[in-house]
């Protein structure tokens, strides 16, 4: 047992913080009277941690949720960017199961925190959407596997860089995403062509758009279809972002500034 | 036309028959009070209740008691539908010669628990609002958020207050006078610390009702010219290069609204 016990010893030497992803209680407080960095990474802030990041979604993969800690930390000012961080987090059940070590140094930044933290749309907004999106996904339309394309954010530079395929079916409307009707009504409306357009605060502008933006210099993964394209390309025009579910693998992407910045997979969750 | 029950009663009996009837009456009472009981039960349970009281002060109070507030409730009625028939019983026998003495009390039991009741709703219901309304609050760390839900309970509790004290017949007068004089306050003050909000709000609501312009539309309100962001009940959000202006709705009323159409 003593190597098991070095070995473990050398993963948690000269640490500067310690990330504990949904700690319980008790486990905050064992953590708090320490002379290490602790900063708390949840859902939600239960333990009334003062250096708290909060998770948008609920990451199934462990190295996702690490990696959205690191750049949420290194965002607020928790830790240096050479600092090195335990995580306290689980992999398998709710409770606490393993420990990782990794180097703020060595992540290039994916953008994921920004995507929700730093952009227009307000992150709650946003977090619904990719619900809406994930759980289309998963049940798609009737059976069948369904594509969508969702623009959120800045939607009057949106709307005056793109045209109504038809009649606006949300015109004079006022839903928001979040409510359950309007996922209903969102999965229904799925099957019409072109993009949903939400505004920062969530509300639904149009849907049956058509994005004209200049797709000049826009790059995105080869093999990825129109959909893609347009959202990577109108999210580059302005300062939205697009979440875009595609209809031949499923996926659920999102876009900000052109680049792709997160995939996950609806099945997972 | 109002029927004298018990000189009726004791017209058709003979006096034996009056007593076996009297008893007869307070054991039907009894039995009515304990069926009111139970059926109280069920219903207060059933209508969900003891869920919405769930966590009050009253609530947890009731239950060092042993007892809860559906519970509570249940027993008030129980008690007097019991007392409503021993009341009958003693006027049907003649028991009591003595009624004037009792009458007083007894015609102000209906009042007491009436008052009793109302205390009770105040209590809940106090307690609740103070609850849901520092649910709202709950993101705003100041001391002075705090407040509020407070001053929010101790209102209700002071109205159902006033409202039991009125059944008893205490003179309430002055305290009428410190209602009044508080719910002048509230809405004076609050109108006038309102002002602005109530206008926006109230200019908001044509907005969002009517469209008279829309997200994407580009607009010139009070010499701001851009692109309507985001409109909602209070401030319309536009943006030009890179300016975002926040204009309250009233003001989109006041100045009016050029839709630019090129």
């Amino acid at each position: 047992m003593s190597a098991l016990r070095e070995f473990l010893d050398d993963i948690v030497a000269d640490t500067d913080a310690v990330f504990l992803f949904s700690p319980s209680a008790s486990l905050y407080q064992s953590f708090e009277d320490d002379d290490t960095e602790v900063v708390v990474i949840a859902p939600e802030n239960t333990v009334d941690a003062e250096t708290f990041v909060e998770l948008p979604l609920e990451f199934s993969d462990m190295a996702d949720r690490i990696r959205f800690g690191v750049e949420g930390a290194l965002e607020q000012e928790y830790v240096e960017e050479d600092a090195d961080v335990v995580c306290i987090g689980d992999v398998f059940d709710d409770t606490p199961d393993s420990i990782v070590r990794v180097q703020v140094a060595d992540f290039s930044p994916s953008g994921v925190y920004g995507l929700f933290v730093n952009s227009r749309a307000e992150p709650s907004v946003i977090n619904d959407v990719l619900d809406v999106a994930v759980e289309l996904g998963k049940k798609g339309q009737k059976g069948k596997p369904v594509g969508a394309l969702f623009v959120v954010g800045d939607a009057g530079k949106v709307m005056n860089k793109s045209r109504p395929l038809s009649y606006n079916p949300f015109e004079k409307s006022h839903v928001h995403v979040g409510d359950p009707i309007v996922n209903v009504m969102l999965k229904e409306f799925s099957r019409l062509d072109g993009a949903f357009v939400i505004s920062d605060g969530g509300k639904i502008v149009s849907a049956y758009r058509y994005l004209e933006p200049s797709a000049e210099g826009v790059d995105i993964p080869k093999g990825l279809g129109a959909r893609h394209m347009a959202a990577g390309a109108v999210t580059r025009d302005t300062n939205a972002i697009a979440i875009v579910l595609s209809e031949s693998d499923g996926l659920v992407r999102a876009f900000k500034s052109g680049e792709l910045i997160l995939e996950v997979d609806p099945e997972e969750y | 036309m109002q029927f004298d029950w018990p000189a009726i009663v004791r017209s058709l009996f003979s006096r034996e028959a009056v007593t076996a009837v009297a008893i007869s009456i307070l054991v039907l009472g009894v039995l009515l009070a304990y069926l009111a009981w139970r059926y109280m039960h069920y219903f207060l349970s059933d209508a969900g209740i003891d869920e919405a009281v769930e966590g009050t002060a009253f609530e947890r109070t009731a239950q060092r008691f042993g007892t809860s507030t559906v519970g509570l409730i249940a027993t008030l009625v129980g008690i007097s539908i019991y007392i409503g028939a021993m009341m009958l019983a003693g006027a049907v026998s003649q028991r009591f010669q003595d009624v004037s003495l009792w009458s007083p009390f007894v015609a102000y039991l209906p009042n007491l628990f009436v008052a009793l009741f109302a205390l009770m709703i105040g209590l809940i219901a106090g307690d609740k609002a103070k609850l849901s309304v520092s649910e709202k609050f709950r993101s705003i760390k100041l001391p002075e958020a705090e407040l509020l839900p407070e001053l929010v309970k101790y209102s209700i509790i002071f109205l159902a207050g006033l409202v039991a004290l009125g059944q008893l017949g205490v003179a309430t007068e002055a305290l009428l006078i410190v209602l009044a004089a508080y719910a002048f306050g509230l809405v004076f003050l609050g109108g006038l610390a309102f002002k602005q909000l109530l206008s926006a709000g109230a200019a908001g609501v044509y907005l969002v009702l009517s469209q008279p312009y829309s997200i994407g539309d580009e607009v010139r309100i009070q010499g701001q010219r851009g692109i309507v962001q985001e409109v909602d009940i209070f401030v319309t959000h536009i943006e030009s290069e890179g300016e975002e202006y926040v204009v309250p709705n009233d003001q989109v009323f006041a100045g009016g609204i050029v839709r630019i159409r090129d």
